[in-house]
């Protein structure tokens, strides 16, 4: 599992830390450095609750495609 | 999400941590049985089964503050150092109640270990209890 940079770019497009992101969904910020280095899976209901943060969609932050994986 | 628990891939960590640690103790336990049967006692019952239960215990515990899996994410500003520290002191203070009441007793007799075996176990169980039913009324108050 690669890098989430989609996460990272999105997080810094809102100048909010890994901190800042966990704290707004209630996880550790260990939890979302593990996301974006693809060290963890998350499950759906984190990744909405990232999404819904972000204000993105599942799609823009955790789709990965041929192009971009 | 619930902030007053842990997360979930701390809740991973943690089983994940769990497992391991069983397993650890149920292959420190045959080992054990198995050198029983070949006639070799390194050190009389109940002592080995407390050594083998409380490093297994320590294990356990070392791993889930290094894997940061120990407390969840509300109390991860407020407290840690306090609570691990806490945590870590009753720890030693319980280990080393232990080693000094296996101090007092001789490992040649065998008859006064178990005597001593049985307030051991009956204490540990007792404060287990107390602990459980405090936090559950913590709980039920919040």
């Amino acid at each position: 599992m690669g890098k989430n940079l989609k996460l990272k770019s999105a997080r810094a497009a809102l100048d909010m830390s890994q901190k800042d992101i966990a704290d707004a969904v209630g996880v550790t910020r260990q939890t979302i450095n593990a996301i974006e280095n693809g060290d963890y899976n998350p499950t759906i209901n984190l990744c909405i609750a990232i999404c819904k943060v972000l204000g993105k969609t599942l799609n823009d932050i955790f789709w990965e495609d041929d192009m971009n994986e | 999400m619930n902030k007053n628990q842990l997360d979930e891939m701390q809740t991973q960590r943690k089983n994940n941590i769990g497992n391991q640690s069983f397993l650890l103790l149920m292959y420190m336990l045959m080992i054990d049985a198995g050198l029983y049967g070949f006639g070799f006692r390194w050190i009389d019952y109940p002592a080995n089964i407390m050594i083998m239960v409380t490093i297994c215990a320590g294990i356990y515990l070392i791993r889930l503050i290094n894997s940061n899996a120990y407390v969840g994410p509300s109390t991860q500003n407020q407290r840690t150092v306090l609570r691990i520290m806490l945590t870590v002191g009753m720890t030693v203070a319980i280990a080393a109640g232990i080693v000094v009441l296996l101090k007092h007793t001789s490992f040649t007799n065998t008859t006064q270990l178990n005597e001593m075996s049985a307030p051991i176990m009956f204490i540990t169980g007792a404060i287990a209890l107390i602990v459980a039913l405090v936090t559950l009324v913590i709980r039920r108050s919040q």
